[in-house]
């Protein structure tokens, strides 16, 4: 078992090197230029070389790579080109905040999404069960980004039921979270709900289910006690993965709804070629959702008897 | 299926799922919270911000979004003038403008006695001390230190005063210089409140350096203790100190009581009128409080501003249309917006044209060709159609409010002619446009407006013959063609760093070409000779005779076509008063106030 | 005889899809919106930049004018017909990068195993441990933003889900008996991987495409919000950006115009493929592990959605 973890773990190092290649390759190869956009026209060629010099910059290539690697060891990536700010303080903040925006609703969808399921499987073949898939597939063929106009357009500012925008510290930022939370949940609906009906009428149709209902069983709890139960490792194994992601945050809602989370950090740092919280931010990224999936595999193994760690 | 029992575990799904539906939407209904103050006490002005300042440390930045916090914070020491128009330079920490001696290269700056830095624990006692003419000598020779600024140097302060070029040289070499170990020719104290600065040669237009945001005064002390923390800090003598700073969300400004600025006495003919000087000579900042999110999408901005929410907004082209119209010279807003809001525009410091590069083979030897396009490209309708009029078809390249613009010289551009374009592309060798290769013109942005614009000026183009095609590029790339010379057209504009003309008529001076501000690199010595006399010369109309002559002179070789000098306009709440758009202060926050009791019932629709 | 078999599936497939009614409407779907894109393709579309009017007019009966007008007085009919052809490109270009990237990685790494495999292996967990959207907008800053710029990097990086199930699928079919048979007969690796072993995995690359076209529809949209797609004007990611400042002032027709045509095919796509894949795979007709195989498509799409 330990021996496993360990293995485990060292496999993560070839991936974070891989990720690491690509990262540097894509940024200073090509992307926005730090120093012109900083600079904007007509600067000098002896301020762009100051600018290079300050940033490191002028360094060759290999050494700038070296350095990376050295950051990422330390887990310092120094400060933002843009900002000047300390990133290790700025991804900590951030990431709370992006978790406070996503992990509410990922968790209450997550539940919220299986009783959907659950009782669609429970009624399938019915009217129940076409009705709420065919609700599934339409609220999936809405862009996102429709969803994030059009509600915050009627539900806050027309019918005035949530603030329009906005973000506070601590429990206060419930009633502007509230409504980013309604769409994220309203959104993962869809997608979710059909990946769990096929997970679950596939449950029912294995043999101990058929065994369960011979016996006498009644019919829900068989749903609850067993189908629930078993249904739960490949649930498990697709929503412990997006984990890591959820500490990005989204952008879209962090843009629209001004929370000042991750994703849009990521997005601006893009646009203005800020290499320092990109190559943190990735690399942070990489590390716990290689973690994570660590994680899912204990975690299957804990719960199914059937699955051995080598 | 096998019919069930009905139990209540058959409920139960249903049941979890209203259960969660009803926690989930009930919970925020009932306690929406609303911003902008509904307390009449405080009078609070909510503004927001569209971007992430890059730096609060005055010479670290040189971008709008900081320069329009930190002009709240920190006091440069001149400012301009808040009503009058055309924008005129003020004392601010000065007693009265800097004096310049009869060598023509001296200036005698007098401080204000008695003006405080904000209370701040870098400071013994944490109570803020008097400012004095050391400050000013540490932020100047601060801001010279290339460790420290290597952003804004160049365009303020290169060759201007003596000695400090070798004094950014030196922190060139090492990095930790003692700034009070260096003397610098140029900078001498005088006593506590005087000093003198010397230029390297007659230079009229070097004062308006100083009333820029980079070279706000900053106390050492705060440097000493914060470091590269003063980035997200600020300690100066402003009208307002910073009493939260997250790096986005809500950042909020509280009032500096002992703030030593006054409202304006004198202004405009029209602001008596606007009641612009109902607070004349009073107290200054009279806001308490100024709230600013950071909001970077269109749609939260303006339902937060229609809401009340948010104080002033700009109107920008996809809202134009509805919202507002142009009666004549005159922006009105329409229905039932009227009724609710002011609308205000003002003409921006800055032109939008196309530069024509001399080192293409097609246009750079070949005038009648860039006439041709002169006369082909039709200003007026692409300002109308483009811009819902708003804007102006320039004459010069100056944009009207700034001294030596078209108001006070006498040059005509080229009208829009089809007849005359053709006939010029006939002299041109190309009847007709029979054997002119398709026009590559280069665009630094990639976004909608500049397609649509892109598809106008084709469009238009085709008629006289040309065949325009656009390349889109990002910025950096942009910067990098033009700079490199390897472009036949550019569109392109120049914003003011200062009001005066000459800071637009640099971009054709021939030692500034490319990958100088002269992007096209248009070479003509008579311009140059013109230009290097009219930057010496106090304004007045000796100078502007010589802008006319060299106005006439790009007139004639066309190393640019104009597009449109912008006229922004915004909208903003009937309880925000003493409004008036001044473009070249980095935040006019100070000399705004609020109607509370309007606002307060506005607040509550 | 495995090629019979796998004959009989796509015919069952025909079968059952032209049995149900909704299905053959979303196919007639897919089909006009195939068609418009031809049209725009060849030329034949109406000019969505000419100005039909005055900015902003709301729906009427003429046909220009069905859905309305934009800022300029261009139909909005226009711009989404224009934007339909951008849609269906885009699709389509990003699947047909996608998918063959996916089968045959997921081929090589599941038959061959070894080195080969943990290669492959290695490159789609680097890829998917990078957030899809950096790496989207990356690559197409490398190539240049635009249409081709955004479909190379969705393209490129669309890959992993569809390679990861393929990879599976060949692992378990390469030791089944018909193959090993094939390997005595003195069959070469190539040609067991094209007659033997794909065949058995083409349905997995079907039901794939399916998803990735509309996936990369809805990419489309959110990419454009961000700057790096399509910006002038003809496709629906810029008209739903532009909508962003217009439904404040109650202008609601190009939004409403817009998503309705987006709705439309991205329902179809959806139906077909759950349609697809109800026919298509034989494992989810009762098997007992069918959910396992499945479910990554679906997760893909589900983070495309939530992207």
């Amino acid at each position: 078992m330990v021996g496993y973890i360990i293995r485990r773990l060292l496999y993560i190092i070839p991936t974070i090197m891989g990720v690491a290649v690509l990262v540097f390759v894509l940024f200073t190869v090509a992307g926005e230029d730090p120093v012109r956009i900083a600079l904007g026209q007509h600067a000098t060629p002896q301020a762009i070389a100051d600018l290079e010099a300050l940033w490191g910059l002028d360094q060759p290539l290999w050494k700038q790579f070296l350095d990376f690697l050295g950051q990422i060891v330390t887990f310092d990536y120094g400060e933002s080109y843009f900002t000047g700010e300390v990133l290790s303080e700025a991804f900590a903040s951030g990431a709370l905040v992006s978790l406070s925006l996503t992990l509410p609703p990922f968790v209450l969808g997550l539940v919220l999404n299986i009783a959907i399921a659950m009782m669609i499987a429970y009624y399938r073949d019915t009217w129940i069960d076409r009705f709420a898939t065919a609700t599934a597939v339409i609220s999936m063929s809405f862009s996102y980004l429709v969803y994030i106009i059009a509600m915050q357009y009627f539900l806050a500012y027309e019918f005035e039921w949530f603030p329009i925008n906005g973000y506070a510290q601590g429990l206060d930022a419930i009633p502007y979270l509230a409504l980013p939370w309604l769409i994220i949940m309203l959104v993962s609906i869809g997608p979710d709900v059909r990946i769990y009906r096929t997970i679950f009428l596939n449950e029912m149709q294995t043999n101990y289910v058929r065994t369960a209902r011979a016996k006498g069983v009644s019919e829900p709890s068989v749903l609850f006690i067993h189908i629930l139960k078993n249904a739960m490792i490949p649930i498990l194994t697709f929503t412990i993965v997006a984990v890591p992601f959820l500490i990005l945050g989204s952008f879209l809602m962090e843009r629209f709804f001004s929370i000042p989370g991750l994703g849009d950090l990521m997005i601006t740092a893009i646009n203005n070629g800020d290499f320092p919280v990109l190559k943190g931010m990735t690399m942070y990224i990489t590390m716990t959702y290689a973690l994570f999936n660590l994680i899912t595999d204990l975690l299957i193994a804990a719960v199914d008897p059937r699955v051995k760690l080598n | 299926m096998a019919v069930q029992k009905v139990s209540i575990w058959r409920k139960t799904p249903q049941l979890v799922l209203s259960a969660l539906l009803i926690a989930t939407v009930a919970v925020p209904i009932g306690c929406r919270p609303r911003d902008g103050a509904g307390n009449t006490d405080v009078k609070v002005l909510d503004s927001f911000r569209a971007d992430v300042y890059r730096s609060l440390d005055p010479p670290r930045q040189f971008d709008v979004a900081s320069a329009r916090i930190i002009s709240n914070i920190y006091d440069p020491l001149l400012e301009y003038h808040y009503l009058k128009r055309p924008y005129e330079l003020t004392p601010n920490l000065l007693e009265s403008m800097p004096e310049l001696g009869a060598d023509k290269l001296t200036y005698t700056f007098n401080l204000r006695k008695g003006i405080k830095f904000h209370d701040d624990p870098c400071f013994p006692g944490g109570k803020g001390r008097e400012m004095t003419a050391d400050d000013v000598l540490y932020t100047l020779k601060r801001f010279a230190d290339v460790n420290v600024n290597p952003q804004s140097y160049p365009a303020l302060l290169q060759n201007r005063i003596k000695g400090l070029d070798d004094f950014r040289e030196k922190t060139r070499q090492q990095k930790d210089l003692d700034y009070d170990q260096e003397n610098i020719e140029g900078l001498e104290k005088i006593d506590d409140y005087s000093f003198k600065i010397v230029m390297t040669e007659p230079d009229p237009l070097l004062l308006m350096s100083f009333a820029t945001s980079p070279l706000s005064i900053v106390p050492k002390e705060a440097v000493e203790k914060y470091g590269r923390k003063l980035e997200h800090h600020g300690v100066g003598t402003g009208p307002y100190t910073l009493a939260k700073n997250p790096r986005k969300g809500v950042m909020v400004l509280k009032k500096n009581p002992n703030y030593h600025g006054t409202y304006p006495t004198e202004g405009d003919p029209e602001d008596q009128g606007q009641g612009l000087l109902a607070q004349s000579g009073k107290k200054l900042p009279f806001v308490d409080e100024i709230r600013i999110p950071l909001i970077e999408e269109a749609q939260p901005r303006m339902l937060k501003f229609l809401n009340g929410e948010l104080d002033a907004i700009g109107i920008d082209r996809d809202n134009f249309p509805k919202m507002a119209e142009k009666v004549g010279d005159k922006f009105k807003l329409k229905g039932k917006f009227a009724d609710q809001f002011n609308i205000s525009s003002v003409d921006a410091l800055s032109s939008f044209y196309i530069t024509i590069n001399f080192r293409d083979k097609v246009f750079g030897q070949n005038k009648a060709l860039r006439q041709a396009l002169a006369y082909a490209i039709d200003t007026p309708a692409y300002i109308d159609k483009m811009e819902n009029g708003r804007g102006h078809a320039l004459n010069t390249i100056v944009p009207l409010p700034i001294a030596g613009s078209e108001r006070s010289v006498s040059v005509k551009w080229y009208p829009p002619n089809l007849q005359q374009a053709k006939a010029k592309l006939k002299e041109a060798g190309y009847p007709d446009g029979k054997g002119l290769p398709p026009i590559v013109i280069l665009y630094g942005s990639q976004d909608n407006i500049t397609r649509q614009n892109h598809e106008f000026l084709r469009a238009q183009l085709a008629k006289s013959g040309f065949q325009l095609k656009g390349e889109f590029l990002s910025f950096s790339d942009y910067l990098g063609r033009k700079e490199g010379g390897s472009f036949q057209l550019a569109s392109g504009g120049w914003g003011a760093d200062y009001p005066d003309a000459e800071n637009f008529y640099q971009l054709f001076y021939g030692p500034n070409k490319a990958p100088g501000p002269n992007d096209g690199s248009y070479q003509n010595s008579e311009y140059d000779q013109l230009y290097q006399q009219m930057r010496r010369m106090p304004a007045g109309e000796d100078r502007n005779q010589i802008i006319e002559k060299m106005a006439l002179l790009l007139k004639e070789d066309v190393p640019v076509v104009f597009l449109k000098a912008p006229i922004s306009v915004g909208m903003r709440q009937k309880w925000l008063l003493n409004f008036k758009s001044n473009l070249m202060l980095g935040s006019s926050f100070k000399f705004l106030d609020i109607d509370t009791d309007a606002k307060a019932k506005g607040l509550k629709k | 005889m495995p090629r019979l078999h796998i004959n009989n599936l796509y015919w069952d497939a025909v079968q059952q899809l032209s049995r149900r009614k909704l299905v053959l409407v979303c196919i007639g779907i897919i089909v006009i919106y195939v068609c418009i894109a031809l049209l725009g393709i060849f030329n034949v579309l109406p000019d969505y930049q000419t100005r039909v009017s005055t900015g902003y007019e709301a729906p009427s009966l003429e046909f220009a004018k069905l859905l309305g007008t934009d800022i300029f007085g261009r139909s909005v009919l226009y711009k989404i017909l224009a934007g339909t052809k951008t849609a269906m490109l885009i699709g389509v270009l990003v699947t047909s990068i996608s998918v063959p990237i996916g089968v045959i990685l997921g081929a090589l790494a599941g038959y061959y195993g070894g080195v080969v495999d943990v290669g492959i292996v290695w490159l789609y967990t680097v890829i998917s441990s990078v957030p899809y959207i950096l790496m989207v907008i990356a690559i197409s800053y490398v190539i240049g933003k635009g249409l081709v710029a955004i479909c190379l990097a969705m393209g490129l990086l669309g890959w992993v889900g569809l390679c990861r199930l393929i990879r599976s699928e060949v692992l378990k079919t390469r030791n089944l008996e018909y193959v090993s048979a094939a390997r005595v007969i003195g069959a070469n690796d190539i040609q067991i991987i094209f007659s033997h072993i794909l065949p058995n995995v083409v349905h997995l690359a079907i039901i794939s495409a399916s998803l990735q076209i509309l996936g990369a529809i809805k990419s489309e949209v959110i990419l454009t919000f961000l700057g790096v797609g399509i910006q002038d004007g003809s496709s629906w990611g810029s008209m739903i950006s532009d909508a962003t400042g217009e439904l404040v002032q109650g202008i609601w027709w190009p939004l409403a115009g817009v998503v309705l045509a987006m709705f439309l095919i991205i329902y179809a796509l959806n139906v077909v493929s759950d349609a697809l894949r109800d026919a298509l795979d034989p494992k989810l007709r009762g098997s007992t592990e069918g959910a396992e195989g499945n479910a990554p498509l679906d997760v893909k799409a589900a983070a495309v959605q939530k992207a």
